[in-house]
């Protein structure tokens, strides 16, 4: 009952920061809708991966726009994965461009369940194609089990510097509350705050086994903007194949 | 500012070590079975799971019920925390041997 006690108290810090206004951030030209990272890492095990947001907004400046990023990663060692990315876009139906690309490393620092809270830190070096656009990121993560449910926090430190991009801090939040309904459905809320949009709503998560050793993640949800500066609402899609 | 160090500072006072009472119970991995296959624990508390895996080959230990997934390599160890459990049976199986390698724990 204490673990449940502390588990709530994890998620309403984590909901009352985002409510408080936790500042900005979001790839300050990009969004902050993404994925909610958890700080686990497998031995061995190799990721392809698909992620799509698509925003809908009475903003004509970013109404339609769809993002897609696709990556390979490989857990190199007991606690380090590394992940490489293409990040793509378009709108409205035109043909899909290269955007950039980016690279991960994610560092599991603690075991899972031997902490009140588990610990990991991921850090990320991105490159936007064809302008002096970089960002270098990093990110603390936690991530409580509390019985059936399981809350997880992403506090995000950005650094964007280029030609053609004012040099600027930002900050981010996203946080992940989960029920462990079953392995292959596992309803979630999920809350973003950013520079360009503060938003949450539902997600759906789940897993199917693929045979020996081999595994389809998938998340689905929705994210509706609750400031009128945020778009109406963010569509997030991602599917993983472990190996 | 001063909000965001708090909040950074909670989260590391949260980070304490697990009690230094916490059980430990041995399994093995031998020819893809777990040895033993059931593991008796109490409820209400953590437990430190130590898997040797005596096979050349990886495996992973993995449980939904328990909320764990972690590859063993071959001719090694790992740790794995679970609970505080409820009474109740918690199966776990290697999944890359799941036809043989099955196992459950049985919190009481």
């Amino acid at each position: 009952m204490r673990e449940q006690l502390r588990g709530a108290r994890f998620c309403v810090i984590a909901l009352s920061t985002l409510m408080s206004g936790f500042s900005a951030g979001a790839m300050a030209d990009g969004f902050v809708v993404d994925k909610v990272y958890h700080p686990y890492v497998n031995p061995i095990e190799r990721e392809l991966e698909y992620r799509s947001i698509f925003v809908e907004s009475d903003d004509a400046a970013v109404d339609g726009i769809q993002i897609h990023q696709f990556a390979f990663a490989h857990a190199f060692a007991e606690r380090f994965r590394g992940e490489f990315y293409l990040i793509g876009a378009n709108r409205h139906g035109d043909n899909l461009s290269l955007e950039g690309f980016e690279a991960e490393l994610l560092w599991q620092l603690t075991e899972q369940g031997e902490y009140w809270a588990d610990w990991g830190l991921l850090f990320e070096l991105e490159k936007e194609r064809g302008k002096d656009i970089q960002e270098l990121s990093s990110a603390v993560i936690a991530e409580k089990e509390f019985g059936q449910w399981a809350g997880t926090v992403n506090l995000w430190l950005i650094y964007e510097w280029g030609g053609d991009v004012n040099n600027e801090w930002e900050t981010e939040l996203k946080a992940q509350l989960r029920y462990r309904y079953a392995r292959f459905f596992e309803p979630a809320i999920e809350l973003y705050s950013g520079q360009d949009f503060k938003g949450l709503g539902p997600v759906a998560v789940g897993s199917a086994r693929m045979g020996e050793g081999r595994k389809l993640l998938w998340e689905l949800g929705i994210i509706f903007g609750v400031d009128s500066d945020s778009p109406d609402q963010i569509y997030r899609v991602m599917l993983e194949y472990e190996f | 500012m001063s909000r965001r160090l708090g909040l950074l500072l909670t989260f590391a006072v949260c980070a304490v070590p697990a009690r230094a009472a916490t059980p430990v119970i041995e399994i093995e991995i031998r020819d893809h079975l777990f040895l033993p296959s059931e593991v008796r624990v109490p409820a209400g508390q953590k437990i430190k799971l130590v898997v040797y895996n005596r096979d050349p080959t990886p495996e992973e230990f993995e449980s939904y019920e328990l909320n764990r997934e972690k590859v063993v390599m071959g001719s090694s160890k790992a740790v794995i925390f679970i609970g505080p459990l409820k009474p109740g049976e918690y199966p776990f199986f290697g999944e890359f041997n799941p036809k043989t390698a099955q196992g459950i724990v049985i919190a009481e």
